[in-house]
């Protein structure tokens, strides 16, 4: 019997060996690092929103969902939310637009292409927090560059950073510059993807240069947009850096956003449970644009 | 043809009209680093000094301790693309040429994790590194980058590419597992590693959220750490060091970038899409 069996076992102990065996070791440090780091952290994040941390008792008072009850109705981070949500609604279609416009102008073989495609995608390797440091200086209401051009033009200077009205614009302002070039660099890759020959035949039958932006490369570059339109998507529900050094979140709340809010909730407040109640918000309204990207993805894919 | 030769010249028009929007924050900031205190303020702007002045640097360089932080952007950076390429060098060779129980459910558990961004864990990860004493160190600066989903997902795309026959002929050959990633493997799919080497570095250097949470001392400080700090209690008059503190901190991306710049396009270009 055991003979029988011995080279059975010993197959299945080489083939355990060889893959099993070397899978799992391969893989190890990846689990390990995130199970420590973020999914320990995603959970343990579940388990305080639904508790008041007292940092000078060190203990923890469970609340049940009064964290999020509270959130409801605070105005601030309601505000917060607000912003967010103008944030990333001004800035994904606006960034996006401009990187197709740009990316379809840099199909022209102009003098100086490349130098001027890496002058656009210069933000994208800077520091938002050091690009937003010198902006922060050319807002300046008195001595700023922005508001010497506007006088010059004999335009009415603007208070940007300083007024309610103006701060939430001034940040997305900084951000269409600083993500611009991306948008256009993703835009390019896709543009060259598409075969040359659609082109030739469109020319063939006489469509013209619009009609064939129209028809051809706008539907056969869907898949980018919808790519971009998400990961922008994603990206701007995390924006943080800019806004902390533009503006703090000023003024009077104007630019505050949820990243902000849980920072101050969680950092400056000490209030761990509620800061976590906002970072289980912040991830239901990232969870709900990826679940958009697999039901929108699947439709705008596009074989040829 | 002169409709194309007026196409060329237009788009060129347009996109160096843009390209000048592009540059003028880039300019600014160096005009303000370099020019007498008097012209910064001056109206109308005066785009070129009349003198170089090297007093704001000077100044800028004697109030914080740059070269620390230089040191650990590098330090952190440096760790963060090592680990983050090495462990999914080999993850990534793992997802895509084996076949072992629960793959496609760690697979799926790590690609989950970059719907959960540290924006997110911040809080609980905190509390969690101040257990075990990592405040302020350079492992709770890593945490979050010692691995990358992003890096599993794309080398395991490329390795994908290589052909099976070549893997068996190293196993032939008397190859290890092992030896097979390091030696044959990462060779052939180099240029993914290095983009996405590239695109880690650039993340991490310019990482400002977490390093600004779990940082407590000047000494830990990182570059973007630094200028946001540097910027704060340095009051509104002093411009001119502040861009100078500013050109300190990006001049060596932007430095980089200049001389890699078509490269570090191509990458970014190659790793964005799928």
């Amino acid at each position: 019997m055991v003979s029988a069996w011995a080279p059975v076992v010993r197959a299945v102990v080489r083939a355990y060996r060889r893959h099993y065996l070397h899978a799992y070791l391969f893989i190890s440090p990846v689990l390990v690092a995130f199970g420590l780091f973020r999914v320990w952290p995603a959970l343990q994040t579940l388990y305080f929103s639904a508790f008041r941390v007292e940092l000078a008792r060190r203990r923890l008072v469970y609340v049940g969902v009064e964290n999020f009850a509270e959130l409801l109705h605070d105005e601030i981070f309601r505000q917060a939310v607000t912003n967010t949500l103008l944030y990333a609604v001004a800035i994904v279609p606006t960034a996006a637009a401009l990187g197709l416009i740009l990316a379809v102008l840099f199909t022209e073989r102009f003098p100086a292409r490349e130098l001027l495609k890496a002058v656009y995608f210069a933000p994208m390797v800077t520091s938002t927090v050091a690009a937003a440091v010198v902006w922060w200086w050319l807002y300046n209401p008195q001595y700023g560059l922005f508001n010497a051009l506007l006088r010059m033009a004999h335009l009415p200077p603007s208070p940007w950073l300083l007024s309610t009205r103006t701060a939430l614009l001034s940040v997305i302002l900084f951000s269409i510059w600083k993500t611009v070039g991306y948008n256009m660099v993703i835009y390019i890759a896709g543009l060259q993807a598409i075969p040359a020959e659609f082109y030739e035949a469109a020319t063939l039958d006489g469509a013209g240069p619009l009609q064939q932006f129209w028809r051809i490369t706008l539907p056969l570059l869907a898949p980018v947009t919808a790519f971009l339109l998400i990961y922008n998507g994603i990206f701007a529900f995390q924006v943080f850096d800019q806004v902390y050094v533009l503006t703090g979140g000023g003024p009077a709340n104007a630019t505050n956003v949820v990243v902000l809010e849980i920072y101050r909730q969680a950092f400056q407040r000490y209030r761990f449970g509620y800061a976590a109640a906002e970072a289980v918000v912040l991830f239901v309204f990232i969870l709900a644009i990826t679940i958009l990207q697999f039901r929108t993805s699947r439709r705008f894919e596009v074989t040829y | 043809m002169a409709g194309r030769a007026l196409g060329r010249w237009l788009a060129f028009l347009v996109v160096a009209a843009g390209a000048v929007v592009m540059v003028l924050p880039f300019y600014w900031m160096v005009v303000t680093a370099v020019s007498p205190a008097p012209e910064i303020i001056a109206f109308p702007p005066r785009w070129i000094p009349s003198r170089l002045v090297g007093d704001h640097f000077r100044e800028a360089w004697a109030r914080a301790p740059w070269l620390v932080y230089y040191k650990n952007s590098l330090v952190v950076a440096t760790v963060s693309v090592g680990c983050s390429v090495l462990f999914g060098l080999f993850a990534g060779y793992a997802f895509a040429v084996y076949r072992f129980p629960l793959q496609n459910l760690f697979f799926l558990l790590i690609l989950a994790t970059l719907m959960v961004p540290v924006q997110v864990t911040s809080v609980a990860l905190y509390v969690f590194l101040a257990r075990l004493g990592w405040v302020d160190t350079y492992q709770g600066i890593l945490a979050p980058n010692f691995a990358s989903a992003f890096a599993v997902y794309l080398i395991r795309q490329a390795v994908q590419t290589v052909p099976t026959d070549l893997l068996d002929a190293a196993r032939i050959d008397g190859a290890g597992e092992a030896q097979i990633v390091v030696r044959v493997v990462a060779p052939l799919i180099k240029p993914v590693l290095a983009a996405v080497a590239m695109l880690l570095f650039l993340s991490s250097w310019n990482d400002f959220l977490w390093p600004v949470i779990v940082i407590n001392s000047e000494r830990m400080r990182t570059l973007p750490v630094g200028i946001a700090l540097f910027k704060d209690p340095y009051g509104f008059i002093n411009y001119g060091p502040l861009m100078a503190a500013t050109v300190i901190t990006v001049a060596p991306m932007l430095i980089a970038y200049a001389v890699s710049q078509r490269y570090m396009i191509r990458g970014i270009a190659m790793t964005g899409l799928r």
